[in-house]
């Protein structure tokens, strides 16, 4: 569930708004790095981050709803092509701000948001095939754990000091991701019986 | 326009006026190629060569733009 903005619109009225956010994410799939005010960086990053997502998606309908806020065709083209596959195994937080200290002039406070590196492909090729095993075992907290210990053992493998600890992270997070799905299933399992009663119930009655 | 209904008292105003206060910026004590610096914390700190020429700005290790 979106919530709405808090506080006043950026620019003063919701039209500045929006053409100020499209605008900063078109310069930031551009460039991949761009320094603006703190304030405009925190409301374009789940902006940037939604369209991210449908170029993720990649279909025509995602890239009509994505040219109706970035106007630029060839910013739309490099962020299906390049930009959205990049993050194919990123779920989410795509972007990074850093602050950088007050600007000269005003005193704003200032940051970077940038483009975050994707992660490493042999660790992601690995982390998977540890949790498609771990999918098959039978108790779901043991396979998890498993993975998470195997994923960063993998990371350590891999060894690239920049790349570590995302690498590691999203490596866990998949396995505890396959922990919950047991889980859920075994709920459904129940909704679904409990639907089966509920129906044999009616069927009596009737 | 809307205007004062009533004179400030002088009590009132030297209040107002003595809560306006310099705070000590909190920052942390850092060794670069033998010399101090002071750096703030949750924010990024441009990197010098030996020869005190700004490089890059860093954050946690990472490199974040020029300087």
């Amino acid at each position: 569930m979106p919530t709405p903005t808090k506080g006043a619109r950026l620019g003063g009225s919701p039209s500045h708004q929006r053409a100020m956010l499209a605008n900063l994410a078109t310069a930031l799939f551009e460039h991949g790095r761009i320094t603006t005010t703190e304030a405009r960086a925190r409301r374009l990053r789940p902006v940037a981050e939604r369209l991210i997502t449908k170029a993720k998606r990649g279909d025509l309908h995602a890239r009509r709803q994505v040219l109706g806020t970035i106007r630029d065709k060839d910013v739309v083209h490099t962020l299906f092509a390049e930009i959205g596959p990049r993050y194919e195994n990123r779920n989410g937080g795509y972007t990074r701000i850093v602050k950088i200290g007050p600007r000269k002039g005003d005193n704003a406070p200032m940051a970077v948001i940038e483009l975050v590196e994707p992660l490493a492909e042999q660790v992601v090729s690995e982390a998977t095939s540890a949790t498609r095993r771990a999918a098959g075992g039978s108790s779901a907290a043991a396979p998890a754990a498993a993975a998470a210990a195997e994923a960063e053992v993998t990371a350590d493998v891999a060894g690239e000091s920049k790349d570590e600890p995302t690498a590691a992270e999203a490596a866990v997070d998949e396995a505890e991701g396959t922990g919950d799905e047991p889980a859920a299933d075994a709920a459904d399992g129940e909704a679904a019986d409990g639907d089966d009663e509920s129906g044999s119930d009616s069927a009596e009655k009737a | 326009m809307a205007v004062p209904k009533r004179k400030m008292s002088r009590s009132n105003t030297r209040h107002r006026r003595s809560q306006w206060k310099a705070k000590l910026p909190q920052v942390q004590k850092r060794t670069q190629n033998g010399r101090t610096t002071w750096v703030v914390a949750h924010r990024a700190h441009v990197v010098e060569d030996s020869q005190g020429t700004a490089l890059f700005r860093e954050y946690n290790g990472r490199q974040v733009g020029d300087a």
